[in-house]
Formats: C-alpha cells, structure tokens, sequence
C-alpha cells in the first residue's frame, strides 16, 4: 500500500518529529492555521506535541484536543512544499492519524467512515452493485461499460462521481467525451471499491491495503493496461500507493485531464469556441501532490476563445478548496472557511468560469460561491471540454 | 486593578479570541529553541497566563491600559521564529498573539512604499509584490514565516542588506501601541522616534503597522564558487563586496558545513568538501554585466577557486530560506549566532576550527555579509534534545563559539532572554544606560515583555552564567575523556 519512502518515514516519525525546527515555515502555508488561528492548530504546534508524545514518551499529552488538532488537517501537502527540514508532513500526518486509531483516540466520524466503507466498498449508503447507475443519464450507453475485459482503458470513476448525483456530471461528461473520440473504455462497475484513501487518511492502513489489493486484482483480471481516474485522490492513490501492489505490472495511470490532453493533441477531440473567462483551481493531490499541473491548463487553453487567468496562488502555491483529508466529516464549518478564503481570489481573479480537476473540489468550490453570490460557474475540466466539443 | 479581573476582562473583551487552556497556552512557552524544562522551568514562568489574539490596534491598546493597570506582563509574538526566546514569557502574563494583523494596507507605487499590518510575513509580501513586479529591498532568512514587525524589532539584517541597508533604513513610519496603550503613528522625527524601537524586541510598544520603501523586482543572476582555500574564497568575499557593483546577497559556507551537507546529500553536485561563496546579483542589465566581469575575473585570479555550473547556483538561492535543513542530521542543533566583523571572518573560522579540533566537536558555519562591515556568522553542531544532560552540557559549548567571536570583535545577534549574560558585550555602558532610559520613559512599570533586553535575571548574570558554563563545560570535557 505504502511506498518504501513512506514506510521509512512512518517508521522515523519519533526522529521526525524531533528534525522539526519549528521555524513555522509550515504555518504560513498551512490553511487550517490560517482559519483556526491558534499556535496548535499549525503543522509545527502539531508536531511539537506529536514530539512531546511519540519521541519524548509523555503519553498523557495524547488527549482529544490533540487528537481533533490532527484531524484539522485537509492532507494539502503545503506545509510539506515549504518544510525547512525537508519532513514528509504530509506522510507524518497520516501516520499520526494512524497511532490515534491505534490508541482509540480517532474521531467518532473516523469509525463511522471505516464502519460503512467496510460494509459496503464505498462512501456512500447505497449499494456498491449500483455504482454504473449514473450512466443511465447517458443518451446513449457505451457498449462495454462494465467490466470489459482487454478494454484500451478502464475508467475508475470514484466513489463521490459514482453515488453523487451533483458529482455524476462528471463520469457523464468523461464518458461521452470518450465516446466522442472513439475509446474503447470500460470501468470495473460494481466491483470498483473505493480507493482506500477515505482509510488511510483516517489511520486504518491495514483496511486501506484490502481495499488496494482488491482494485488492483481487478485490474488485473481484465487485462487493463490504461486507467483513468478523475477524482484527484483516487489518482494519487493509484498513482503513489498502489505501486506495491502491482508489483511491476504494466499500468498506465492517467489522470482524465491528461488522457483528455492527449485526445485533444491527437485530434480526436476538437474543441470549438466558448466565450468563457475561464480560471483554474489546482486539486492538492493532482497538482502540488502529484505535480499533474499542466494537462488541465493545455485542455483550457485548446478550447478556442476561451480566455485563460491564473489565480494569485496557482500550481505549487494553490490554495487548498477545504475538502481534502475527511475534514468535512469532522468539522465541515472549518472546512467551509478554507473554502471562502479560495472563492476569494476566485473572485478577484475576474473569472466566469473556475475549472478544476476533482469533484471535491468542484463541490466545495460550488457550495462557496454559492453561498457568496457570485456569478461564477463552477465545471470540471471534462465539463468544459465537453460544452466546447459538443 | 486586580490581575484576574483584568485577564477576566480581556476574556469577555476578546470571546473566542482569548484562551487560558493550558493545551493551547503550552505552545506559546517555547520558540524554535527546544531549551529543556530542567533549565528553564526553575528559572522563569514561560507559560503564559493568558494569550489573546487582538484583530486590530485598537485592541491591541485595550489590553495594554488593562495590563498596565494590573501590573501584567505582556510578551507580543508574531511568527516567533527566533531562538533566544524574545518572544517567550519570561514572568507569565500575557502573550498577544498577533497574527491576525496581516495584509497590504497600501500600495504606492509613485513613492514606491507599502504599508503592510505588521504581522504579515515576509513571504506573503514578496509574493505580494513579486506579482506587480516588485519586492521587498531586504528580507530575513527566514522570510516564509517571520513578520515584517517581528524583524523590525529584532535587528533586521538579512538577504538584501548587504546593498540596501537595514530595516530600519527602509522603515518611513510605523503604528506602534505604547505600553500605556496609547497607539501613536512614529517617523524618524516624531517623539519618541522611531528607531527607537528597531531592535527593541517588543520592549517598548507594539509594532502594528509599518510603511516600508520598496523596490523594483529587476533581473537576478547568481553565481556559486567553490574553493578548498578558506583564504582564497574570504579574498574573493571581501573583493566582490567592496567592488563597483555591490551585490545583493553574499553568503558563505565553510569546509565543515559543506561536508556535513555532502553527508547528507544535499550539497551541490560534485562538490563533497572545500568552501562555498553564494553571490547574487539584482539589478540592470549593465549592471548585472559588470558583476559577471568581476566574479569572472575574481575566479580567474585565484586558482583554488571554481565556479560551480549556473544550475547550483541557482538552486543555492532558491533554497535560501531553508538553512535549517541541515538540522535533520542532528536531529537537533546548538550554535552561537554572531554580529562579525567582516575583517574578522578569516581569523574567526581558523580559531573555530582549532576550537572545533580541541573539543573533538563539529562546527559547522555558515553566513551571510549583512553590511558593508559585518556579517551575520552561525557556528553550529549537531545534539540531540532528548539527551538533556548531554544537551546542557552542550549548551555550554555555546558561550565557547561566543568567546571566539568577542575574541575577533564580534557578539550575539539579538538579545532575548539568553544573551542577556552577553549584554556587556553587545552595548556599551553608554548605550546600555541610554536603552535603560528609554525603557524607564516608555515603560515605567516595565510591563512590556519583561526580562529582556536591559538587564540579566539574577541566575544569568554574568558571573554567575561564566562559572555556570565553566562547569559544564568541564564536565563535558571529562565525559569526553579531556580536551585537546
């Protein structure tokens, strides 16, 4: 499940914790300090406590209030981007998560995502069997949709996009524009399982790799060689932990913006003119995580008349959208907040449209400028490909 | 006023904005120093009573006039990213977070100024800036996360200086709240006068807001020079800050240092000792010329000096706010950070290194040239924080690396509380007895981030701290088996 980096880490997150220069570097990049405020609330008061706790020995100090500290965390690596010392915070988080499971110190909304992924494969309360249902809204369903083996790409649509109805414009749009541009694609339909992220953010590791050994198996038996994924976190799991379990098999993971921008360089999708001001907004695990920052740029600007603006802060700097690492299941207001302080430089920026690459994101973004009134559309990249080609 | 009733009123005062849990206060008793509780506890109350995050001035004057009348001790605190813990509570009390004081007021690109709230960092201003095709004229190394208050009350040396002078130069006025509360708007001119409160450390007020002189973000270029003669590479230092065009950044590293970042596998490639000479450049394009003639001839002319491939060089600035990256070889570092004269650096290293064969230690420095005079000199060595006698132990070896540059004119930079026992050697007794004035004027009930700056608690006094070290430092010798 883990790569070997990873495991070094989590092994050493006692030495970790005590490399930290508290220079707080961390703090200023990290947007749940900027929301909370308080020095306990920063990535370096995290892991000073973590080293008065793990490195030190002083057990007592592992108490709630440090355990909800390290859950008010969305995973956004920004604190690891301008670590000093050169910490893998973003690993050193999940493995702190993981000892609080260990110790029974993890959040109560922790047991109830492990308790439903465990029962059902998936995020959400429906049954996993029912994860092609989005696709009825197809005009036309695609003739190898489920489980099609020797398929040239599997699409791993993704708990959210799968069960989500204001997520399923997304599979919809990826779906057709594969159709468009003649892919022979398929998806591991119903026995598609969830990621494992939700699990190995919540510190459950051991069930985090079931779930990977699943997948992976599945992949297998269908002979795929190409997966795409659009959720940025199932990406960067694929892309970055799953890499044990296949064991050097042959696999292409994609990210839909990357298989798109290939479709368009090849010229099998042609985009025709929008009048859009179109903006882009970095997924944390696509971009800074997984340094995927150029495909959804190059599929924006391929859509003639469309006029392209950078945010303020874009690619390695994005601010985070406030719905990474389950921090909605812990403290959605929270979450809310690093969301507005996004939808402000959205806003600043003069945009009509704002593209991502993630449905989190697109949900949070959305909910935000919702709430804030402004006249900004909210579209994953696929969404706008499709307005354009269609 | 009671000291309660007063903390009980800042509380109501301040609602979400003020805490007493211990959980949270806890974290406010350190900064990046890990000193251990065995010597600091029995010495000071570093756990503040309260900490409060104000939002604006006026707040921050509310809790002054209410401290003042009770006689409580307030320590300010922004991105507390010093180590000698200026913005530790000495004597409880309460800590202002200030934080919350962040953002560009104004930007005036016609007189070239930006007003800035004084919490914001230096990162966030560069950024700022760097997008309307401006910075900063200097900036600390520790920009991402230290504030532009912060640095102005410390002494405000660091990347940039070296041509464009001190904070404090830069500085046209700033909003400070004195300790009675009374917020004043402050110019060189103005009584009390501004610079009174560079280097001040938060004794005197607290700085709020400050309207800083700007600069274009012109071309940069970078060189990196690698030499094994520790002669050669200072001639080529002192030559490149005294030729015509002055540089922007000058910024060395000795033999040491660079075997301990080869150790680590962070040094440049190809390089695994000798001693490093970083020099930037800003500027115009003619001028950025004339610089490239003088490094080259300079390297020309010494034979031991290399000039390392325009790709290292450039990777050694973009990591210039990361000197702490050779902590994780420790894990935890000691060192002595010393104001030197630039004349002095040669004869300095040479005595470190005869200090570093005695103790059988490795000492590793590193610097940048702050002004055309001085330069800012960390001698550090690797420790471990959880050995805690081994690592008081190692504390005295602190004061060694300062003996060695008071031996070559220089001393600690910064105050704090744990360069008190240095102050004798840091200001004159002139100076000393005119900062003790100012203080005494601004500050009667010496409320304002007490224990620092004017005077040592009794168990650092001088004599006390040279016996104190004296001792350590002997039994360390023992436990090594006795000093070269």
């Amino acid at each position: 499940m883990m790569t070997m980096d990873n495991r070094q880490l989590l092994a050493g997150l006692e030495r970790e914790a005590l490399v930290c220069g508290r220079c707080g570097n961390c703090r200023s990049a990290c947007p749940v300090y900027k929301a909370v405020g308080w020095e306990s609330a920063s990535p370096r008061g995290k892991i000073s406590m973590a080293k008065e706790i793990f490195a030190k020995g002083r057990q007592s100090s592992l108490t709630g209030d440090f355990a909800r500290r390290v859950a008010q965390c969305t995973l956004c690596g920004a604190c690891a981007r301008d670590c000093a010392t050169g910490i893998d915070t973003r690993s050193l988080w999940l493995e702190l998560r993981r000892r609080l499971s260990q110790a029974g110190q993890e959040p109560q909304a922790y047991d109830s995502i492990r308790d439903n992924l465990l029962s059902r494969k998936n995020v959400s309360t429906f049954d996993n069997e029912d994860r092609l249902e989005w696709a009825q809204d197809l005009d036309e369903e695609p003739e190898h949709l489920d489980r099609q083996e020797g398929a040239e790409v599997c699409y791993f649509v993704g708990c959210v996009s799968s069960f989500f109805p204001q997520a399923a414009q997304i599979p919809l749009a990826v779906s057709q524009l594969l159709m468009k541009a003649g892919v022979d694609f398929t998806t591991l339909g119903g026995e598609e399982w969830c990621c494992g992220f939700p699990l190995l953010s919540t510190g459950f590791v051991d069930d985090a790799r079931e779930f990977a050994r699943h997948n992976v198996a599945m992949v297998k038996e269908l002979g795929i060689h190409t997966l795409i994924a659009s959720c940025a976190s199932c990406y960067h799991v694929w892309k970055h932990d799953y890499q044990e379990g296949l064991d050097g098999y042959d696999l292409e993971i994609l990210h839909t913006s990357e298989y798109l921008a290939r479709l368009v360089r090849e010229g099998r999708l042609e985009p025709q003119p929008l009048d859009e001001v179109a903006t882009y907004h970095d997924p944390c695990d696509l971009g800074r995580n997984s340094g995927v920052f150029e495909a959804p740029r190059e599929i924006i600007r391929s859509i003639p008349g469309v006029s392209f603006v950078e945010l303020e802060h874009s690619r390695e700097l994005s601010l985070c959208c406030g719905g990474g690492g389950n921090l909605q299941s812990v403290d959605p207001d929270l979450s809310a907040q690093i969301a507005r302080f996004r939808v402000e430089e959205i806003a600043a920026s003069g945009a009509t449209v704002v593209v991502s690459a993630c449905q989190q994101c697109e949900q949070m973004l959305s909910t935000a400028i919702r709430k804030a009134g402004l006249p900004i559309r909210v579209m994953d990249v696929s969404e706008l490909l499709l307005e354009a080609v269609d | 006023m009671e000291k309660n009733e007063a903390l009980l009123q800042i509380k109501h005062l301040f609602g979400e904005r003020a805490t007493d849990a211990s959980f949270e206060r806890a974290l406010y008793a350190r900064d990046l120093a890990p000193v251990p509780a065995l010597l600091v506890d029995p010495l000071f109350r570093t756990v503040p009573d309260l900490v409060a995050r104000p939002a604006d001035a006026g707040e921050v004057s509310a809790v002054l006039k209410l401290a003042s009348a009770a006689g409580i001790p307030v320590t300010p605190r922004a991105g507390a990213s010093t180590v000698y813990f200026n913005t530790v509570p000495a004597r409880g009390g309460i800590v202002l977070d200030l934080n919350l004081l962040r953002g560009v007021v104004e930007l005036d690109e016609a007189k070239m100024t930006v007003t800035v709230r004084a919490a914001t960092t230096w990162g966030e201003l560069e950024h700022y800036l760097n997008a309307r095709g401006l910075a900063p004229q200097s900036v600390p190394s520790s920009a991402p996360s230290a504030s532009i208050g912060g640095w102005f009350t410390m002494m405000g040396y660091g990347i940039g200086s070296v041509k464009y002078g001190s904070l404090l130069s830069q500085v046209r006025a700033a909003e400070v709240v004195l300790p009675d509360g009374e917020i004043r708007n402050l110019t060189l001119g103005s009584d009390p006068p501004l610079d009174w409160f560079a280097a001040s450390e938060g004794t005197l007020g607290v700085v709020t807001g400050l309207q800083i002189v700007i600069r274009r973000n012109n071309p940069m270029s970078h060189y990196l020079l690698s030499s094994p003669d520790l002669g050669e590479i200072a001639g080529v230092l002192a030559a490149v800050k005294d030729a015509g065009v002055t540089p922007y950044n000058l910024h060395f590293t000795d033999d040491a240092c660079v075997r301990a970042m080869h150790r680590q596998g962070i040094a440049p490639d190809g390089v695994s000792g000798g001693c490093l000479l970083a020099i930037d450049y800003e500027g115009a394009p003619e001028e950025l010329a004339a610089a490239q003639q003088t490094v080259e001839s300079l390297v020309a002319v010494n034979s031991s000096v290399s000039l390392l491939p325009p790709e290292a060089a450039l990777e050694e600035w973009d990591e210039r706010y990361k000197s702490l990256k050779l902590k994780r070889s420790g894990p935890s570092e000691l060192g002595g950070e010393v104001w030197l004269p630039v004349r002095s650096l040669l004869s300095y290293l040479a005595d470190i290194e005869q200090l570093a064969r005695k103790l059988r230690l490795g000492l590793c420095t590193y610097g940048h040239v702050a002004s055309p005079e001085r330069a800012i000199v960390m001698t550090m060595f690797f420790a471990d924080e959880t050995k805690v006698f081994d690592y008081i132990i190692g504390l005295s070896l602190v004061k060694k690396i300062h003996d060695v540059g008071y031996r070559h004119g220089g001393y600690p930079y910064g105050v704090g509380l744990w360069n008190t026992p240095y102050l004798g050697r840091i200001f004159t007794k002139g100076q000393l007895a005119a900062l003790r004035a100012r203080k005494k004027r601004l500050d009667p009930a010496g409320i304002l981030n007490p224990g620092k700056l004017y005077g040592w608690p009794p168990l650092l006094n001088p004599l006390f701290f040279a016996v104190g070290m004296k001792c350590l430092a002997g039994i360390g010798s023992l436990r090594r088996g006795g000093d070269r």
